[in-house]
């Protein structure tokens, strides 16, 4: 595809189950990607020492290392700040996919995932950084009120100032303000964000948001739910 | 019966000390009362033998008639007026000596004072026929009146009458009559009074005039031509000897009673012809004559015989069973016990018995009593002590045994309550009361706590399997789909890609249910983390309500609330999330074309929503289990439920503090969820 012409991207993924390791390695391969599997976080480090991958796909749970996936994460995050990492899991939990966000992953997924969408993710995120090395172009912004969206580059600016969303986040944020006072319900939004998600996972990604933006501005309510319908953009 | 009512019941047998402290008095009481008689059984035959040294002051056996015929000649307090009353003589009218009369009792009495002799009658005679001069002074006709003759006589010689006969009442004049003939006795004074059914006759005479013979005899004539009917109070052909007291035993007797104590000496007859001494007067104390202890005292202590029997007979001849006895020779004694006053009397009778050549011959008896004042105020006493101790005691240990039954049972409900508590709160960790008691209590509690703890692990271990399950199941799955995505992108032919489908439609579902079964899980995450904010649930449910219509388009769906607003703290979306749980249960237990009615009401400051659907009625077994874990109802083709809806609708009704109960309805099921109202928070 387009990419065949240029060197290949370089994911690694760390993931100490072997099946899933090398279906995952199989249909990085067949987007064209060079895929290095690690079954764990020693083996993978050793191998980053002299050059980094350009996306790391991290399981939590490595082995005996029960949040050995976490502590990889804190590591490369240390040694580059604009690494993506997307982490990939059977733990499902509110409270780990914070931390893992926490730690500055780009993105929290769980093994639900289908690989067409997972593909998409790692595209997006390979586009984001191709995006950030070129100057900006006005043609891709949005501005919503006080919203303004780079969709090339995938920043949401909320009074000029930087929201940093996630992957997913993004995703949604895009969806509603794209048709401002539009009701989004749960399968639209679940499909903008190239993922099948529950509807207690919309909720918590829903509130994770607006809790980003209201740490920039208190006043801000501009997502809206429609109790038993979804959610919509108020413009202005 | 409860335990304490059963300790209760056992603390009666304290009861038993006091009836053993009765039993103790009684028998101290039993036994001092013997000691006593045995002593004064002693003293009454030293007494005795000593009075056997005057035997020739007792009166010879009589021969002629019987002892009852017998005049006693009372001793005299006082000097009587003779004036036909019998009150100045200051006797008990018992002691009056009565006699069958032809119209009724004739009652007569003899009494002595200084050297005087008084003569007492009372005669039933409706129709008195008054003497004339010619009647006054014989009586043998041809004309008769109505008379009273005093006989006294020394057999075999001699025999004077005294006549006492009216010309009319008052004061009369006694004829005595001898062998000689007959003559105005002037030193005899008398008095005849008429009383309504008869008359009265009284008369002092010189004790030098009498005999020691003495006797009565009432003529009663209906008139004066008749011949008198003659009642004499004796029967034979002379009166027996009168009974006198004797001033020699009178004086001895005086010399040998001891202080306290009463002498009484009776001839063979039973006439008593001496007494000395004066028994106690008991003091009338108050609080022991009427109060509760002496009701209990006269229950226990053996009853005597009444105490006036112990008193010196009126009549003056003893004839109580213990004097009788010894006059036959058998020393005896008896206990009198008065029953209102304290006074109880010990009282021996000791024959006299003059032991000479003719062999023994009984003089009389010799009756020696004592008040047994000692004995009495000490088993008295005694008793007041043993009764107020014993009450104290069973009080007390009644007090102790229901107040450690209080405690015993107190501490057992506090166990049971904790641990149905426990139970139904479902917090079986939580220590028990009496967990570190030594006792046996303490072993159930700790067995409780434990079988507690088990049963907690248990449903932990149940309310987390569908998370762990879900969660381990994950990874094999996302193995399976990951294979099965890498697989569509090979050349399949159709029969493959056919079967690849299939597959994934497999993984799908299993997707979908592995969602399902970690769904509890993740909404208990939810509230621990989330913010309550405050919302108007009738808006929120108005909203809800209008998107289920669009979803379930074969269900039609009512929502009526009279409330103006509702507002509530929580989390709508959870709220939300909960009724999507109900109305999806709704659904699936109605029919096409069914309506599902969704309620709001206030309800003592809490908000109550209802959502009711036709259907089938809730097996009762059901009703407890419905809202747990993996506790489905439905069968056949719906069996791919997993049961675990009711129970996320319950985690989150919970986790709003509220409840949620179901419950069957006419054609149809009720939820009845309730939600603390904002105002009561």
């Amino acid at each position: 595809m387009e990419r065949e012409s240029e060197v290949p991207k370089r994911i690694a993924i760390i993931e100490d189950e072997a099946a899933i390791r090398d279906n995952y390695s199989a249909a990085f391969r067949r987007e064209g990607y060079a895929v290095e599997g690690f079954d764990a976080r020693e083996p993978a480090l050793n191998a980053f020492l002299n050059r980094l991958p350009d996306l790391v796909v991290i399981d939590i749970n490595l082995k005996d290392d029960v949040e050995g996936g976490f502590e990889l994460c804190r590591e490369l995050r240390a040694r580059s700040s604009d690494l993506p990492i997307i982490f990939l899991t059977a733990r499902d939990s509110e409270f780990d996919a914070v931390s893992g966000l926490r730690l500055g992953a780009d993105d929290y997924l769980t093994k639900d995932i289908s690989l067409p969408h997972l593909m998409a993710r790692i595209a997006a995120l390979f586009r984001r950084m191709d995006a950030m090395k070129k100057p900006q172009g006005n043609d891709s912004r949005l501005t919503r009120g006080d919203l303004a969206i780079d969709i090339e580059r995938m920043t949401v600016h909320w009074q000029d100032q930087s929201v940093s969303l996630t992957l997913t986040e993004f995703w949604l944020v895009h969806a509603m303000a794209r048709y401002p006072g539009h009701v989004k319900n749960r399968q639209q939004l679940m499909d903008a964000a190239q993922a099948v998600l529950d509807d207690n996972t919309i909720t918590s990604h829903i509130k994770r948001i607006r809790r980003k933006f209201i740490a920039i501005d208190a006043e801000f309510d501009a997502i809206e739910t429609v109790y038993g319908m979804g959610y919509r953009w108020l413009g202005n | 019966m409860t335990l304490k009512r059963q300790l209760l019941l056992v603390s009666l047998l304290a009861l038993m000390l006091p009836w053993a402290g009765c039993e103790f008095i009684r028998e101290t009481e039993s036994a001092l009362r013997s000691g006593q008689q045995q002593m004064l059984a002693g003293t009454a035959r030293a007494l005795a033998n000593s009075m056997a040294g005057y035997a020739e002051e007792y009166p010879d056996r009589i021969v002629n008639g019987l002892p009852t015929e017998q005049l006693f000649l009372q001793s005299l307090g006082t000097e009587p007026r003779i004036d036909g009353y019998f009150d100045d003589w200051l006797l008990q009218p018992t002691s009056l000596k009565s006699v069958r009369g032809t119209e009724g009792p004739i009652q007569m009495a003899i009494g002595s004072y200084g050297r005087m002799v008084y003569v007492y009658v009372d005669v039933r005679d409706k129709n008195v026929i008054y003497a004339t001069a010619d009647t006054a002074i014989l009586d043998d006709g041809p004309l008769f009146a109505d008379r009273v003759t005093l006989i006294s006589s020394s057999p075999p010689y001699l025999e004077e009458q005294f006549v006492f006969a009216a010309e009319a009442p008052g004061a009369i004049v006694s004829y005595k009559q001898d062998q000689y003939g007959f003559a105005p006795e002037p030193a005899i004074k008398a008095h005849w009074q008429d009383v309504p059914g008869g008359y009265r006759v009284e008369a002092r005479i010189p004790a030098d005039l009498l005999s020691t013979s003495l006797g009565l005899v009432i003529s009663n004539t209906a008139a004066r031509n008749q011949r008198p009917a003659r009642i004499s109070s004796y029967s034979g052909r002379t009166p027996p000897p009168a009974v006198r007291p004797s001033g020699e035993l009178h004086s001895v007797a005086l010399n040998l009673v001891q202080p306290g104590m009463r002498l009484l000496v009776t001839d063979a007859s039973g006439w008593r012809i001496a007494m000395a001494g004066e028994l106690p007067v008991v003091a009338t104390d108050n609080s022991f004559g009427k109060g509760w202890s002496r009701r209990i005292y006269d229950l226990l202590v053996e009853s005597g015989e009444a105490v006036t029997s112990a008193e010196p007979d009126a009549t003056g001849r003893e004839q109580e069973p213990y004097v009788s006895a010894a006059l036959s020779g058998r020393e005896m004694a008896s206990w009198f016990r008065g029953d209102d006053s304290g006074l109880a009397i010990v009282a021996v009778a000791a024959p006299i018995i003059d032991r000479n050549s003719q062999g023994d011959q009984i003089l009389g008896a010799l009756i020696l009593q004592q008040g047994t004042d000692a004995i009495l105020s000490l088993t008295n006493e005694g008793l007041a002590r043993l009764i107020s101790l014993t009450l104290v005691a069973t009080l007390l240990v009644a007090g102790t045994l229901v107040g450690y039954a209080s405690w015993l049972s107190r501490r057992i409900r506090h166990l049971s309550v904790a641990a149905l508590d426990a139970l139904d709160n479902e917090t079986l960790q939580a220590a028990l009361p009496s967990a570190l008691a030594e006792d046996e209590i303490g072993d159930l509690s700790r067995s409780f706590s434990s079988v507690l703890q088990q049963l907690g692990d248990y449903n932990a271990y149940l309310r987390t399997l569908a998370s762990k399950l879900s969660h381990e199941l994950r990874t094999p799955l996302a193995i399976v789909t990951s294979s099965l995505e890498n697989l569509e992108h090979e050349a399949l032919n159709e029969a493959s890609a056919g079967y690849t489908a299939r597959a994934r439609e497999g993984t799908d579902r299993l997707r979908r249910i592995l969602t399902a079964m970690s769904e509890a899980s993740r909404v208990e995450e939810l509230m621990e983390h989330a913010e309550p904010e405050s919302f108007d649930l009738q808006k929120v449910l108005f909203s809800t309500v209008n998107a289920y219509r669009d979803v379930y388009k074969e269900r039609s769906f009512d929502f009526d609330s009279t409330l103006p607003s509702a507002p509530a703290t929580g989390s709508p979306e959870l709220i939300i999330q909960m009724l999507d749980k109900l109305v999806d249960n709704a659904v699936g237990f109605s029919a096409t074309g069914d309506t599902i009615r969704i309620g709001l009401d206030g309800e003592e400051g809490q908000l109550l929503l209802t959502v009711t659907n036709p259907g089938p009625p809730l097996p009762d077994r059901m009703r407890t289990q419905l809202f747990d874990s993996m506790v489905s109802m439905r069968g056949g083709e719906n069996s791919r439920h997993l049961g675990l809806g009711l129970y996320v609708a319950k985690l989150i009704v919970e986790g709003h503090g509220g409840s949620i109960a179901a419950d069957n309805v006419k054609d149809g099921v009720v939820f009845e969820v309730r939600l603390p109202g904002q105002d009561s928070r």
